[in-house]
């Protein structure tokens, strides 16, 4: 059985913003190595397998979140990892960002990742064991102009990483965050292209990420081996 | 309508979880009067953390409608409703008791 497939086989993995993106390349990755994913995201499900199980659920709203968990707990008593990976993005400078969007980054970002964490790791208490990995980002470290909100969200999910690592470790609960790179996605296509452009120069390994190097690094992080590694931030490209 | 036994019983059975992860020297006294915040608690704060959980959810699938032990109100109770199992008991009971 490789890395991967031991990390995941007999497991629960819940995945926020599974519809597309990156959350649908980490759910399709998840089940071809033989784990169960179970998806948040406020639409439909894209995914058809016979071990994904999708809820719609608005990650922005925390009552939202609790019915997804009270729905989710009809297929599972638990959840072994978690993916807070559902994010939404307006860049724009912070003088002129309309006071709307930023509060839906805050509230999809990082309040969503808390609500998250918080109705998962209640359920990790009674097995002893889990993994909260979120998404973050390099804009925590390059401080692009027009990301203010977006960064500010983005540096607030390692640290709500770092707290509950502190938290959660009598439970053998582990929370890190993987600041990724830029990724070709819906997301990314918004932004102009001629800014990505620079910010992809700009980085040591000056290239998008692919798929798999997000897969290695989620693989690491939710294997039984990583049970001491916890509150770490891990960024692609170069990033530090 | 879960009635103050019920309820004691939930709370006991809590306790009784934490005994569970302990070991036979570090039992908890568990009864009425166990002190759960405050001074003399018995608890530390991941347990007592890990009692309201489990009291929550206990609780709401009981009544079959969601309590919350952890709100604005819960913490700005002249008494905490965590003093121990008897406050507990009351605060859950008044809860229960108001509308949904």
């Amino acid at each position: 059985m490789s890395v991967a497939a031991s990390a995941y086989a007999g497991k629960l993995t819940l995945i926020t913003g599974s519809r597309r993106g990156v959350g649908r390349l980490m759910a399709e990755h998840i089940l071809a190595q033989g784990g169960r994913v179970a998806g948040f995201a406020r639409g439909e499900s894209t995914i058809d397998h016979p071990d994904y199980h999708h809820f719609q659920v608005d990650i922005g709203d925390p009552a939202s979140v609790q019915q997804g968990f009270a729905q989710l707990k009809k297929v599972s008593d638990t959840v072994h990892i978690v993916i807070n990976n559902a994010a939404v993005l307006t860049s724009q400078y912070a003088m002129i960002m309309p006071p709307a969007q930023a509060q839906a980054m805050l509230n999809t970002n990082l309040m969503g990742a808390f609500m998250v964490s918080r109705e998962a790791s209640k359920m990790m208490r009674k097995a002893k064991w889990g993994r909260i990995i979120n998404i973050g980002s390099m804009a925590v470290s390059l401080e692009p102009i027009g990301d203010s909100m977006y960064a500010a969200c983005k540096a607030g999910l390692a640290t709500l990483a770092n707290v509950m690592a502190k938290e959660l470790a009598p439970l053998n609960v582990t929370c890190n965050t993987l600041g990724i790179t830029a990724i070709k996605t819906d997301m990314l296509a918004q932004l102009p292209q001629d800014k990505i452009a620079d910010v992809i120069a700009g980085l040591p390994l000056p290239r998008f990420a692919e798929p798999d190097d997000i897969f290695n690094v989620i693989d690491f992080l939710a294997s039984e081996r990583s049970a001491y590694i916890t509150a770490q931030t891990i960024y692609l490209g170069g990033v530090n | 309508m879960l009635n103050q036994a019920a309820v004691q019983e939930i709370i006991l059975q809590a306790l009784n979880n934490i005994n569970d992860e302990r070991g036979p020297d570090e039992q908890l006294t568990v009864g009425l009067d166990t002190r759960l915040f405050g001074a003399d608690a018995v608890l530390d704060s991941l347990s007592l953390v890990s009692v309201i959980v489990d009291v929550e959810a206990a609780v709401s699938d009981a009544a079959g409608r969601d309590i919350s032990l952890t709100d604005d109100r819960a913490m700005s109770q002249s008494v905490s409703p965590f003093t121990d199992v008897n406050a507990l008991t009351a605060y859950i009971l008044l809860l229960l008791s108001e509308p949904a």
